[in-house]
């Protein structure tokens, strides 16, 4: 029986591994349900291998995940129960290129409930209209601009209704306006329909008004969770050079050669 | 949720698909044997020795006056007396073969293949199914013929040198030219 | 050679997941249908054209080893035997493999290029049961029913090249071929044949496709690699099949 006061996510001292490498470890985190939390940090740091935990494609070396109080599985039905309640905003969008948008979006719902075909159609146009796009349905991905695919891509990762929403660099690609569009549409639909949103981003002035709750992953582990109003406060060096866009502080600029001992090895 | 492609993909599918199994038939009926596998009718079986098969395989037709009636279906050598054993099986709407019938290998043309063809009797018996046929006559090697008559010298020694019924092994190389090259 | 053997134990484990994400649902079905169009319908012009330029070529080099022997109206045995039994399996499914068998690997390159095989997997939906098993399936479907194309044109090409210019007698065209060619054992192992080899180059190009890395330059790799290795394995797989179906 899931736990109704359990946060929507939580790890306790979580490590992560990638190709025998530890990319983070010692990770203590807990998403309150309802919120909208960005995980912030540098290019590389682990934000996305982070994502792939929640989403139970990878399995922690150590620690546990839970998502609504229960444990990540590992048996493949058990997971791809829980993947209908979390829904993945990818960077690369992933929409089918050979369906219209509107069959994009009405892909999960096919697949996944017994809803006849006239009630699908209105989902879809709900959806759609949710992210600003009710004209849009019956053009095909390649029509569309990277904003408005970046929509399409949200409106289907809603499509289930999922309690939980993750978002992977959602801003990745876009103008400042779209960039705009979507993040209020992130928050406004937080709110609306009563998700909890985790943001992975390096955006950070474009996120942190939507967020309640801001996180910092850098050199492998978490260096600061709190409110945005603390994070612009905080004087952590590494925070700081982190928000201020420095070159030169605690987090190593990487001038290739950390990636040829990777490669060595 | 069906876009307008939908339907104009549906009829393009199908419309490859009709037309490939269209070919398929009209292939298989132009272009092989029509040997489907499904006797229409019965058949039964009949079988006959000879001393030498020549080219003969199973599934050779067995044809009278050019028209077959059967195919042969096995092949086997006897132990004890070292002569072929070949089972045909025979149409069942010519279930009043005489019993006198004799059977000779033949080839249609010179390089066509062997086929077993029947020389009708005219006995009021009739072949029941499993009988052998009493009469054959073995294939005619074409290289060994040849060999004696280039140097066997005069008709004397080729008569006496070929082998077990010298009208039928004579009559042979006519009868492939009768029946078996088609118009 | 122990990482090659674990390849081919991951090829084969992939094959053995196709197998069992075929499932027959309204989806499969209508996905199957768009494959059969893309890898059947749009393969056609060149396996006909194909067809025909063998067929006349064939028919032209038949007549000419027969004549010596005076036997040149048994060409069409020739032809009749040799495409049914090597040719048109063989060469119907490497133009296949060529034109569709790219587009394949191709395609699911890019799919996983542009982060769809990963959606669909975080949309619990199984990529190989949504994506593959319809390719898969429409190739056996497709190839057997493309070789009948294949014979068709070169067959036709044949009896012009035979009956209109080499003047060879029409009636003896056909009776010949009729007579020398076996339904179950030529025509028949044909189109089994040519199952087989859809089935291979199918698999042989998902396999390299879905699991190409997700770079632009990894799914130019991974459709060079179908290619080839799906050509070679097509040329092993009809040795062994005429091995043991010709004897």
């Amino acid at each position: 029986m899931p736990d109704v006061t359990a946060p929507a996510v939580l790890l306790r001292d979580v490590r992560l591994d990638r190709g025998g490498r530890s990319v983070l470890s010692g990770i203590d985190l807990s998403v309150p349900r309802g919120s909208v939390t960005a995980v912030l940090g540098p290019s590389g740091s682990g934000k996305s291998t982070l994502l792939s935990a929640l989403t139970g494609e990878l399995v922690p070396a150590a620690g546990t995940v839970e998502v609504f109080g229960q444990r990540v599985p590992t048996r493949m039905r058990d997971l791809l129960e829980l993947r209908k309640s979390i829904g993945v905003l990818l960077q690369g969008n992933g929409l089918l290129t050979d369906l219209t948008a509107g069959e994009n979006i009405a892909l999960p719902l096919r697949l996944h409930t017994k809803l006849p075909k006239p009630v699908i159609a209105r989902l879809v146009a709900m959806k759609l209209q949710a992210v600003g796009l009710r004209a849009a349905g019956d053009l095909y991905p390649r029509e569309l601009s990277g904003g408005m695919a970046r929509r399409v891509a949200l409106a289907r990762a809603l499509a289930l209704d999922p309690p939980l929403m993750i978002y992977d660099e959602p801003l990745t690609g876009l103008d400042p306006i779209a960039s705009g569009v979507i993040m209020s549409l992130i928050g406004r639909l937080n709110a609306s329909l009563g998700l909890t949103s985790i943001i992975v981003t390096h955006h950070v002035h474009e996120t942190l008004p939507v967020a309640d709750h801001a996180i910092v992953i850098a050199n492998g582990r978490i260096v600061f969770q709190g409110t945005p109003a603390e994070l612009e406060a905080s004087d952590d060096a590494l925070v700081r050079q982190f928000l201020r866009g420095e070159p030169d502080g605690p987090i190593a600029f990487d001038r290739g050669d950390l990636a040829r001992m990777e490669a060595a090895r | 949720m069906t876009s307008a492609r939908g339907p104009r993909l549906e009829f393009a599918v199908g419309a490859f698909l009709l037309l490939a199994l269209a070919s398929l038939l009209v292939l298989a009926i132009a272009s092989t044997n029509g040997q489907f596998g499904f006797s229409r009718g019965g058949t039964y079986p009949l079988t006959a020795r000879f001393s030498n098969l020549g080219q003969l395989r199973p599934n050779a037709p067995v044809k009278v006056g050019g028209v077959t009636i059967g195919r042969v279906t096995d092949i086997d050598l006897d132990p004890v007396r070292f002569d072929s054993i070949v089972t045909m099986k025979i149409d069942e709407r010519f279930n009043e073969i005489p019993a006198d019938t004799s059977a000779a290998i033949l080839t249609g043309g010179l390089l066509g293949e062997s086929y077993i063809g029947l020389a009708v009797g005219g006995d009021l018996e009739v072949l029941q199914p499993g009988e052998e046929i009493a009469f054959t006559s073995p294939a005619v090697d074409l290289m060994q013929m040849v060999g004696k008559y280039m140097f066997g010298g005069g008709g004397g020694d080729a008569d006496a040198a070929t082998p077990a019924s010298p009208e039928a092994g004579l009559a042979s190389p006519d009868a492939p030219s009768n029946e078996g090259v088609t118009p | 050679m122990t990482a090659g053997i674990r390849a081919l134990g991951r090829a084969g484990l992939f094959s053995l997941s196709v197998f069992r994400a075929s499932k027959p649902t309204a989806d499969f079905f209508a996905e199957l249908v768009r494959e059969i169009y893309k890898i059947g319908g749009r393969s056609l012009p060149i396996i006909a054209v194909g067809g025909a330029f063998v067929g006349l070529s064939l028919t032209l080099l038949g007549y000419r080893a027969l004549e010596t022997y005076g036997a040149s109206n048994q060409v069409s045995v020739l032809i009749g035997l040799g495409l049914y039994r090597e040719l048109a399996p063989v060469l119907t499914a490497l133009l296949f493999v060529g034109r569709a068998g790219s587009s394949i690997s191709a395609e699911l390159g890019l799919m996983r290029a542009t982060d769809q095989i990963t959606a669909l997997g975080l949309m619990a939906i199984d990529p190989v049961a949504k994506v593959v098993a319809p390719r898969f399936w429409a190739a056996v479907i497709c190839v057997p029913l493309l070789t009948a194309f294949f014979c068709s044109l070169a067959l036709s090409a044949s009896w012009f090249q035979a009956v209109q210019i080499l003047g060879i007698d029409n009636g003896m065209f056909w009776q010949a071929m009729q007579d020398a060619v076996d339904f179950r054992a030529d025509f028949l192992t044909a189109f089994l044949k040519s199952a087989v080899f859809g089935g291979t180059a199918a698999l042989v190009a998902s396999y390299v496709g879905f699991h190409a890395e997700p770079t632009i330059e990894g799914t130019s790799v991974a459709t060079t690699r179908a290619v080839v290795n799906a050509s070679l394995l097509v040329l092993m797989f009809n040795f062994v099949m005429s091995a043991f179906l010709f004897r």
